[in-house]
């Protein structure tokens, strides 16, 4: 079973040694005569399961009896994560090369954004979005956001923390990105805009985290709730308007020129941190450009 | 301390410091015993056959320039030196690629005309069963089987077959399954009464004991040059006068010949007419040396260190719970090799662990005596070979046992 495994880690290895293609070679021969269901008679299983147990039985003899025993089972238990690994990984590869992050339309951490989040993300060239702090601060937090999507309100007691620890010393900028997978986020972000008109931006964008699944599942019905609650007048109109499609518009389009492929993503002072430890990320170097 | 003590600790092979004469085993530290698959090389050896290439280069008995004429005198004084160590006459030694071929030569080139009988033992390694089958397929001969006793020696009663229709009977000097030797004298005896030549494989023999082809009364011997110190390339078939001459022609070339024309060829008598074409001088050459050498360490102890190895090596193995050796378990009876199994671990298994955990180098398998094996009792996977030689030592064995105490475990 373990030709399976040990074909592609000899593959892989063979691209950078040629001492692992003779390996490579016999565990092809290994697997094509497996797949065929004959008995592979490259004794290249064989060796491994010699070298396994030779390492395993230095360190504890009792243990290496054990997997002496139990080898084939652990040989197929190997093998199955081997190819379930091989199966998400592709499937993350697809989702990576298909909608920019490895978890689909989802988003989240992802391994190969770690790469692209140095090399493809771009500050954005404005600040305009909703904001706080001190606008002549050192230091400028700029957080792509989406008020339907789970991560961005998981980080959102950390983004409050952030702005009310540091104050003046940081200018805080919310631009929003609403993403299609997420239900009527599009409407809420315009909501939380017409809350702004009337000076109750904060407000409204804690209801809409704190009702984040009723607002994803009745949209404008829990919207408007949520204006009635927080006394906002000129709501009804302003939501059914579009006065603010424009200003969204723009800022959806900052994000996808910035590269953004799942929210949040935050930048500070230009360095991008994306995934779920970000918002942490993001505070720690703060942190560090303000010398605590 | 007795006289013959004394003179036995006097005449004792210092392996120790012997192994600084084998480079492979400085620069590679490992516990080599697989000398039955073939031995390690002294660096006398290594040199003497580099001296070929490096002082002559030319080919022997051909070219009449000094540096063809100094090939000549270095390949047929190697001849000289080799048929010497084996007790023969250097006209009686014919050089080979090695046993293999020279046992082919004989059991292919025999006519059976007139005796269709080649008797042999299932415990023949495959180079000497296989011709021997190849001739019964082809419908040349027909093979007889001389019994093997579950220790793994011959059942001397069953010599009975060798009869006035037996041609040839062809055996083994020493197996490499067992190390057990062949009753040779008797079956020579009995091979020779009923008119029969006899071929020793002495691959397993020559090499750990002094031979003396003259005593022997055999008609051939084959060795490899490999399995006793020397190069690998090179073999020797030993051959009585008239018995060569009852030899038809095997591979025929250059050398070969006295004269030929369309109409008649006129070939040459033993060795050169079965020496066609250029000769591997430098394993030759190398040959020598290694007989030199092993003359020089002395057959007589490298036999006697061989005995006391295999008593310690066959004591450590059945110490091991679940352990079974093939063949006697008498060391008296054996040559420090002992083909054996682990209950429970896989002979391939056991091989490439002690190589893993102790730089153990022991061959797993049928050990190209599939038969052999089956006769002996051994599952279709084989067993485990530890075979050794005159570089081997006591700490070696411990070592192995303790080892193999570890995977009988698993």
């Amino acid at each position: 079973m373990l030709c399976f495994v040990a074909l592609a880690v000899f593959l892989f290895l063979s691209i950078f040694s040629a001492k692992y293609r003779p390996l490579a070679r016999r565990a092809l021969d290994c697997v094509a005569k497996k797949a065929t269901l004959r008995p592979c008679d490259t004794g290249l299983d064989e060796e491994i399961k010699a070298a396994s147990l030779s390492g395993i039985m230095k360190a504890s003899p009792g243990a290496a009896a054990f997997a002496n025993r139990h080898f084939e089972a652990f040989s197929l238990f190997f093998t199955l994560i081997f190819f379930l690994s091989l199966f998400f990984a592709a499937q993350g590869l697809y989702n990576f090369v298909i909608y920019g992050n490895c978890n689909g339309f989802e988003g989240g951490f992802c391994i190969y954004s770690g790469i692209q989040n140095e090399l493809l993300l771009k500050a954005p060239s404005s600040l305009q979005g909703v904001s706080a702090g001190n606008p002549n601060a050192n230091i400028t937090v700029i957080e792509f956001g989406c008020y339907t999507c789970p991560y961005t309100k998981a980080a959102e007691p950390d983004v409050l923390r952030l702005i009310s620890e540091y104050g003046n010393r940081i200018y805080y900028v919310y631009k929003a990105f609403p993403l299609p997978t997420h239900p009527y986020s599009r409407e809420a972000a315009i909501a939380a805009l017409c809350a702004d008109d009337e000076g109750k931006y904060w407000e409204y964008r804690a209801a809409l985290f704190d009702r984040q699944q009723d607002v994803m599942q009745n949209g404008t019905a829990a919207l408007q709730g949520i204006a009635r609650s927080l006394n906002l007048t000129a709501f009804g109109s302003c939501y059914s308007s579009g006065k603010h499609n424009d200003q969204l518009q723009k800022s959806t389009d900052e994000c996808t020129a910035s590269g953004i492929y799942g929210t949040p993503t935050f930048f500070v002072n230009g360095k991008a941190f994306a995934g779920p430890g970000a918002v942490n990320d993001a505070g720690k170097e703060v942190k560090g450009l303000l010398g605590h | 301390m007795p006289a013959f003590q004394a003179l036995a600790m006097w005449m004792a092979i210092d392996a120790d410091r012997l192994r600084a004469d084998f480079p492979v085993l400085k620069s590679s530290g490992t516990i080599y015993f697989d000398s039955a698959c073939t031995t390690l090389k002294p660096r006398a050896v290594i040199e003497a056959e580099a001296s070929y290439y490096n002082e002559m280069g030319a080919c022997a008995g051909r070219s009449h320039h000094s540096l063809a004429k100094k090939t000549e005198e270095k390949f047929e004084s190697s001849r000289e030196r080799i048929a010497r160590f084996a007790g023969a006459k250097k006209e009686q030694l014919v050089f080979t690629k090695n046993t293999t071929e020279a046992l082919n030569l004989v059991v292919r080139s025999l006519d059976y005309s007139q005796r269709k009988k080649i008797i042999t033992t299932p415990l023949e390694h495959h180079s000497l069963l296989l011709p021997i089958m190849e001739q019964q397929r082809r419908g040349v001969a027909r093979m007889g089987m001389l019994g093997v006793l579950p220790d793994g020696s011959i059942d001397e009663g069953s010599l009975s077959i060798i009869d006035r229709n037996t041609a040839l009977v062809a055996i083994h000097h020493t197996t490499n399954t067992t190390g057990m030797r062949a009753p040779l004298e008797k079956i020579v005896k009995a091979a020779h009464d009923a008119g029969a030549l006899v071929l020793v494989d002495g691959a397993q023999g020559v090499p750990h004991s002094r031979t003396d082809f003259g005593k022997l009364g055999a008609d051939f011997l084959a060795f490899s040059g490999h399995k006793m110190c020397g190069p690998t390339g090179i073999g020797c078939l030993l051959g009585r006068k008239e018995a060569f001459e009852k030899l038809d022609t095997f591979i025929v070339g250059g050398e070969t010949i006295e004269t030929v024309s369309l109409e008649k060829v006129v070939w040459k008598s033993a060795p050169k007419r079965f020496e066609a074409g250029i000769q591997n001088y430098a394993g030759a050459i190398g040959l020598a040396a290694a007989c030199d050498y092993l003359s020089r360490v002395g057959m007589e102890n490298i036999e006697r260190h061989e005995h006391g190895m295999a008593g310690k090596l066959i004591e450590a193995i059945k110490s091991i719970p679940g352990s079974a050796i093939y063949g006697s378990p008498d060391p008296s009876r054996r040559s420090a090799l002992v083909s054996f199994s682990l209950k429970g671990v896989a002979p391939h298994q056991v091989a490439l662990m002690a190589d893993s955990l102790a730089k153990i180098a022991l061959r797993s398998g049928v050990f190209c005596a599939q038969v052999g094996m089956q006769a002996l009792g051994a599952p279709k996977e084989g067993a485990v070979r530890a075979s050794l030689y005159l570089y081997n030592t006591d700490e070696e064995v411990r070592t192995f046992a303790e080892a193999m105490q570890k995977i009988a475990r698993l």
